[in-house]
């Protein structure tokens, strides 16, 4: 579970630095230790990283001092810095200086959990803004959009709603196809609401159990169920005074659709076994892809619910009805995976960019994604051409015997796509969209091994 | 399936230590969801002394790292050990800790202090769990982000109750997969 943060743990104590290294590897981030603060600062001139975990006091160069040191190199640089058990006040001190957080060893496993996956939600939002040049020609470009890249007239309408409604308390429903970027849309909402500097709260409703969701959503008091060792937070609690994002709102049962109804009327709510009301007041925004009218009618959502969430909606069209878009975000793409690779590809030639404008992209911006990053991979010269997009193009003189079934078909497609990643699973199912445990159960029920 | 308990020639790959009182059950459904699910032929060993000199002594705890490095050192046994006991244990720099192991390496060592259930099953399963958990670090694996899956870092034992015995199946190739090649690199 690789994860983009490169982190940096400096302290004057080995075993902290190898243990720390050791948990947040396994958590899947990067990680680099100094044990000073002057090797740490070396090490940074070679690589920054995009985040610091600064022990307070160190012999020479202590945690306010490299912190100082790294904030004048690297301006934006998260920092968190470790202080003893009981030193608010140098917590205290930290914060004042530009620290984004501080911890108390020894730290507690669920608490540096929450904090690391904080970090990195912020650092994927903050790499999104860094907007690649030239998706917008004329000097009225917009200010950053949280990698929302395109140049049409419908991705500019859905911008323009986007600064119409950000500003104002109202709930929001966004709605459009899988792939086409309904999180970014929300995030961009949240950036630019009076709620920015509070938290963005998201949560995906369609990947939990109901239980699961309901005990992620309320929060649970000590002893609730069994299990419930000591009481814990949840996702309501957290997003109080910011943003409740609610992805896949349609998967919701109806029991929860009442539950959430209750909170967001009376703004309040009891964690999971417990009886105090506890004050909650944020931003609601909503999305889905599928259609919550159909749903109504055929009473799979509640209409209270419905209308309690959809006060303005936003929908993101498909990428093949914004095909002005594809070329620039080919190149965004391209020049973001050329970049991670460290391959020198410049661009796509005009016949690979007309074979992209006729692609119907069911798979919308995630599928172009993953399909420039697998060209970038496979590419060998400077310029993408034609022949490293011919998976895109029809079959032409591909002979499939009428008789093929579909299970027949669906194999072939499978074996094409995996052999096209030299059988890497990942890579596969990312060519493919679809997540790596469903092609992996694919290829058990359709018993395709590689060779 | 049945773990074996102190055969020395059995081609076993991991040797399950317990230190320190031990309730022989919980060692059991450990040792065969070891085998049962990932797929590790384990065996039982001895019962050894608590490990003392890893005792931190002002948190009351076990420091688990000096009890890995201990296991990691020791000349004979299989390619992988695991240490198990009722007593808490932590790493210096966090509070508590449910197991902990060598990512890729050979040593790990879970407890069933913070495990406890009144229902002593649930303490086993629990067990079992962390143990699989574990064993996916020793294999190599990092944290999954799968609901459903033994990799996935379970900040409290609810989130670990909800969890199914068993990876998810991109966790379950891998494994099977790193699996076969510690077979074939077997530790001299």
């Amino acid at each position: 579970m690789a994860r983009n943060l490169q982190i940096m743990v400096v302290d004057d104590e080995e075993a902290i630095c190898v243990a720390l290294s050791a948990w947040l590897t396994k958590e899947g981030y990067s990680v680099e230790t100094a044990g000073s603060g002057a090797e740490a600062l070396a090490k940074m001139e070679r690589q920054p990283s995009d985040l610091y975990l600064v022990d307070y006091k160190m012999p020479g160069m202590d945690g306010l001092q490299l912190m100082a040191e790294i904030k004048a190199r690297q301006p934006d640089a998260p920092i968190i810095m470790i202080t003893a058990h009981g030193s608010i006040q140098s917590a205290v001190a930290a914060m004042k200086r530009g620290a984004i957080d501080y911890l108390c060893k020894p730290f507690d496993p669920e608490e540096l959990s929450l904090l690391m996956e904080r970090v990195a939600a912020a650092h994927t939002l903050q790499q999104a803004e860094t907007a690649p040049d030239g998706q917008w020609d004329t000097a009225a470009a917009p200010p950053a959009w949280g990698g929302i890249v395109g140049q049409s007239e419908a991705l500019r309408i859905v911008l323009e709603e986007i600064e119409e409604v950000a500003p104002t308390p109202a709930p929001v429903l966004i709605t459009g196809e899988t792939g086409t970027g309904k999180d970014l849309l929300a995030m961009a909402i949240h950036m630019r609401s009076e709620q920015a500097a509070g938290p963005f709260v998201a949560i995906n409703c369609g990947a939990q159990s109901e239980t699961l969701l309901e005990s992620e959503l309320f929060g649970h008091e000590k002893g609730a169920f069994t299990g419930a060792i000591k009481a814990r937070r949840g996702r309501l609690e957290m997003a109080d005074g910011g943003t409740l994002f609610l992805d896949e709102i349609g998967e919701i049962s109806s029991k929860m659709q009442v539950a959430l109804l209750r909170v967001l009327e009376e703004k309040k709510f009891c964690r999971l076994g417990g009886n105090q009301p506890i004050e909650t007041r944020f931003r609601l925004i909503s999305a889905t892809h599928r259609d919550l009218r159909q749903l109504l009618r055929e009473e799979q959502f509640r209409e209270d619910f419905f209308y309690r969430i959809n006060v303005l909606t936003i929908h993101i069209p498909p990428l093949r009805e914004r095909l002005a878009d594809v070329p620039v975000l080919a190149d965004f793409f391209l020049r973001k995976y050329a970049a991670e690779t460290g391959k020198p590809v410049e661009g796509l030639t005009p016949r690979a960019m007309e074979i992209l404008m006729g692609y119907a992209w069911p798979g919308n911006v995630r599928e172009l994604r993953n399909v420039i990053e697998r060209v970038v991979v496979i590419a060998r010269g400077r310029m993408i051409g034609a022949e490293e997009l011919s998976f895109l193009q029809p079959p032409g003189d591909t002979c499939i015997p009428e008789t093929a079934t579909l299970k027949e078909m669906e194999r072939r497609h499978l074996q094409n796509a995996l052999e096209n990643s030299d059988w890497n699973i990942s890579r596969a199912a990312k060519l493919l969209d679809i997540d790596r445990v469903t092609l992996s159960r694919k290829m058990k029920r359709l018993n395709l091994k590689r060779p | 399936m049945h773990p074996s308990t102190a055969d020395p020639a059995t081609d076993a790959l991991l040797d399950l230590i317990p230190f320190g009182e031990m309730e022989p059950a919980a060692l059991t459904v450990v040792a065969a969801n070891l085998q049962a699910v990932a797929g590790l032929p384990t065996r039982i060993r001895a019962v050894r002394p608590t490990p003392d000199d890893a005792l931190i002594a002002t948190r009351h705890q076990f420091d688990a790292v000096k009890i890995i490095t201990a296991l990691d050192r020791e000349p004979h046994g299989a390619p992988f050990r695991m240490g198990i006991l009722q007593r808490d244990l932590c790493i210096p720099i966090l509070t508590y800790v449910y197991g902990e192991s060598q990512l890729g390496g050979h040593a790990a060592v879970i407890s069933l202090h913070r495990l406890h259930h009144i229902d002593r099953r649930i303490t086993a399963e629990r067990g079992a769990k962390i143990a699989l958990h574990e064993a996916g670090h020793l294999l190599g694996l990092e944290h999954c982000r799968e609901p459903g899956c033994l990799m996935r870092f379970s900040k409290q034992l609810d989130q670990l109750d909800l969890l199914p015995m068993r990876f998810c199946s991109a966790c379950e190739y891998e494994t099977a997969r790193l699996l076969k090649r510690a077979s074939v690199n077997r530790r001299p």
